[in-house]
């Protein structure tokens, strides 16, 4: 176990002193994180964990390590991860989980707008509420929202899926409801009960899935020019 | 705006092969981007729509017998005013169909600014002499990240091949591109939409990826670009990059996102971006992950540090404020700046928006390198000039103004064979550039198209070089705005060059600027 003191460093002194620890296989402890942006991005495998409050774009990049905060998050955390998991106590800000191609975060708190973001095959588990335009345009992945979201929720996803357990002020273009099956039911609680999340039978019951109605909801095809997928295959 | 009409399309029925033999030949129709012809009952080819013609000669290279001919029509902005047939033909256009229209390329028409109303001055007396092409040296290197990177790029020429994605480009393409820049020694950039296996060592000069000798000298960069739809971002893929460009905009549609329609998504773009087969993919028009212009600053850090510092970090804009926008881009932090001029091209715009939104490149340039100049970082942080370049002349010019050196993205693509038909987005195109049709990049050889990529930038060095030479300099770096004039009121006020004839500032603006002392000025100010 190393510990990195944060306080009064810049990144670059910080990120050195993080990655020569896991170069040897040790758990990182961050203390006095709370000025220092971008902590532990960048990372493809290891342990960290920030203890107290941490600030923007923690693990941007994450690219399979384990990163852990004791706090809370600024904004942008996990900002485009592929590997790995983030798991904030807390709560993070604007933008949690934005552009993440792969991995799991999960937040026991709230979250603020945009959390979600263009997920491209993430799985994101967020506690309490989520801010307005939450999930816009994902490709892929899943948001799971335990309270409730602001507007806009999942505004043109044209793939992936949003579950939320609480409501939603307004849903974005493109969203439909669909029943959860059993297999995704099955799926969530065992995510729930594997990360800590005390979710009662009837919040289950309430818990509701969209998904997109098409996965062109931009530009509209004309039927003389329909282009052949057959041809690149 | 629109350049619908301006080509009057012939068809000479005597020699044409449907005319002869019906139901026979039809390659106009087949190759036509615009829907010019038609096939009427009869089995002869009919010219139907010829106010679509986009002036591109695709079908009069293709007719077998010669029977085509396009011409320019006569400009009806002189006979019809606001009210050309290509207006009115959109209008009714618009008015059938609901859509706006979509094109490829950049902007067209006669009323934008561009090098062109600048001249060059050469070396006689009142100047230092002129130097000898022939037989004496001149300095080309443009060298990015000297002071912050562990490993600066060295340009062999003030050229870069700007960011294009897989995706509106074809794989053949990209490849293309990469081996041209091997060749010349320059940067070819992955644009938004992720890096094929091959692009790195290509780009390189080696011919596989752990071959340890080069088959393309001098070898060059590969930049990859951090964007607004983070397509194909990962780790591999930063750490790939000899530098980082974070775009926050293009020349061709300012304020936007990328555009790649579906039917350019194939399986192959789809898995590298990360959507489904036959999407469409619009990548937002700001970042999500930057609020504030702190949040901007942060990303540079925070992007320095995931490639360990040793890569430079570029920053690409559009045409918007560029004193302003390039002072922030300092202030950012980066190790270069891309500033695309409104003439910038594209693969798919709406076409307003590439006809009418941005400043025209030549009047961005001077105010970028003001603004390096009052940050005290002019030629440390390094100006690439983009949109509309063409030639050693626009590069030249545009140096002059203070860029250290320019990108190319429509030269480059011509260079490989388009034959700017604007229709980039359809992904039909015969060239195998812009689709993502195997058949039709089938032809395009990768390693044919980078030596005629190399080609056109080794000729356009060698027209720099000649120019730079003949005004007295032995490096691009010595260029000013007095080595060049603007021909007309209008070039000299939005750039800041001297006026042909009258060897002074106008308007008093640019004449402070220079620092100059204006204690009397012969023309009148502008109000």
């Amino acid at each position: 176990m190393v510990e990195v003191d944060a306080g009064g460093k810049e990144l670059r002194k910080v990120s050195e002193e993080v990655k020569e620890a896991i170069s040897k296989g040790e758990p990182v402890i961050i203390k006095n994180a709370g000025k220092c942006y971008g902590l532990a991005s960048g990372l493809r495998g290891g342990t960290v964990k920030i203890v107290g409050d941490a600030n923007d774009y923690v693990g941007t990049v994450n690219s399979g390590a384990e990163i852990v905060v004791a706090g809370t998050a600024g904004n942008f955390l996990g900002d485009n991860m592929t590997s790995g998991k983030i798991m904030v106590s807390g709560d993070a800000g604007h933008g949690a989980g934005i552009y993440c191609y792969g991995g799991m975060m999960i937040v026991k708190g709230e979250t603020g707008d945009f959390t979600g973001t263009m997920n491209k095959g993430a799985t994101l588990v967020i506690g309490g509420n989520v801010g307005h335009d939450s999930g816009t345009y994902m490709t892929s992945g899943e948001l799971i929202i335990l309270g409730d979201a602001g507007t806009n929720l999942g505004n043109y996803v044209i793939r992936g899926a949003i579950y939320l357990a609480g409501n939603a002020e307004s849903l974005g273009n493109n969203m439909k409801e669909v029943a959860l099956t059993e297999e995704d039911t099955n799926r969530l609680k065992k995510l729930f009960k594997e990360n800590g999340f005390e979710v009662d039978l009837t919040k289950m019951k309430k818990m509701k899935k969209y998904t997109p109605e098409t996965d062109k909801p931009f530009y509209k095809e004309k039927s003389e020019d329909l282009w052949e997928v057959s041809t690149c295959q | 705006m629109s350049i619908v009409g301006a080509y009057c399309v012939n068809l000479d029925k005597g020699r044409c092969i449907s005319h002869e033999e019906p139901w026979k030949c039809g390659i106009c129709l087949q190759v036509c981007p615009e829907s010019v012809y038609v096939r009427d009952e009869g089995g002869n080819v009919q010219i139907v729509n010829d106010t679509a013609c986009v002036g591109c000669r695709i079908c009069q290279e293709s007719c077998p017998t010669d029977s085509l001919h396009i011409k320019p029509a006569e400009s009806e902005a002189n006979t019809r005013f606001i009210w050309p047939s290509g207006v009115v033909e959109e209008i009714h256009r618009k008015a059938l169909t609901g859509d706006y229209s979509l094109r490829g390329l950049g902007t067209m028409g006669p009323r934008i600014p561009h090098f062109d109303s600048i001249v060059v001055v050469p070396s006689q007396l009142a100047s230092d002499p002129a130097r000898d092409k022939y037989r004496e040296e001149c300095n080309l290197e443009v060298v990015i990240g000297e002071e912050t990177a562990k490993y600066p790029i060295r340009l062999k020429v003030p050229i870069i091949i700007a960011g294009m994605s897989f995706g509106a480009l074809s794989r053949e393409a990209k490849l293309s591109l990469a081996v041209g820049a091997a060749l010349a020694g320059t940067i070819t950039n992955t644009g938004e939409g992720g890096m094929l296996p091959e692009e790195p060592h290509l780009a390189h000069g080696f011919e596989k990826a752990d071959d340890k000798e080069k088959k393309w000298n001098p070898g060059g960069y590969f930049v990859v670009q951090w964007s607004s739809g983070r397509w194909g971002v990962n780790l591999d893929y930063l750490q790939a990059g000899d530098a980082v460009e974070i775009k926050i905009g293009q020349g061709a549609k300012p304020g936007m996102g990328g555009h790649l329609l579906g039917k350019k998504v194939t399986p192959e773009v789809a898995k590298v971006r990360g959507i489904p087969v036959g999407t469409d993919a619009l990548s937002p028009c700001r970042y999500y992950d930057v609020i504030s212009f702190d949040d901007l600053k942060h990303q540079v850090e925070i992007i320095r540090d995931m490639t360990d510092y040793k890569v430079p970090i570029l920053l690409k804009i559009g045409p918007s404020r560029p004193y302003k926008d390039v002072t922030l881009a300092v202030e950012a932090g980066v190790d270069a700046i891309s500033l695309d001029g409104m003439a910038g091209g594209t693969g798919c715009s709406p076409t307003v928006v590439t006809q009418g939104v941005g400043i025209p490149t030549i009047a961005c340039i001077s105010q970028a390198a003001q603004a390096l100049k009052d940050e005290k970082v002019h030629r440390k942080v390094k100006l690439f000039a983009m949109g509309g370049i063409r030639n050693g002349l626009d590069i030249y010019k545009a140096m002059a103004m203070g860029a250290d050196g320019v990108g190319i993205g429509a030269a480059a693509e011509i260079a490989l064979g388009c034959r700017t038909c604007m229709a980039c987005h359809t992904g039909n195109c015969r060239y195998g550039l812009a689709t993502g049709k195997p058949e039709l990049s089938y032809f395009l050889d990768p390693y044919i198209g980078g030596r005629r990529i190399a080609n056109f930038i080794k000729a356009t060095s060698e027209e720099i070089e000649i120019l730079t030479m003949l005004s007295g300099h032995d490096a691009i770096g010595t260029l000013t705005k007095e080595d060049i004039r603007a021909l007309d009121l209008d070039t000299a006020a939005i750039t800041g060059i001297k006026l042909i004839g009258m060897e002074d500032y106008y308007p008093d603006y640019w004449g402070k600027r220079e620092g100059k002392d204006r204690t009397a000025t012969p023309l009148p100010r502008v109000t």
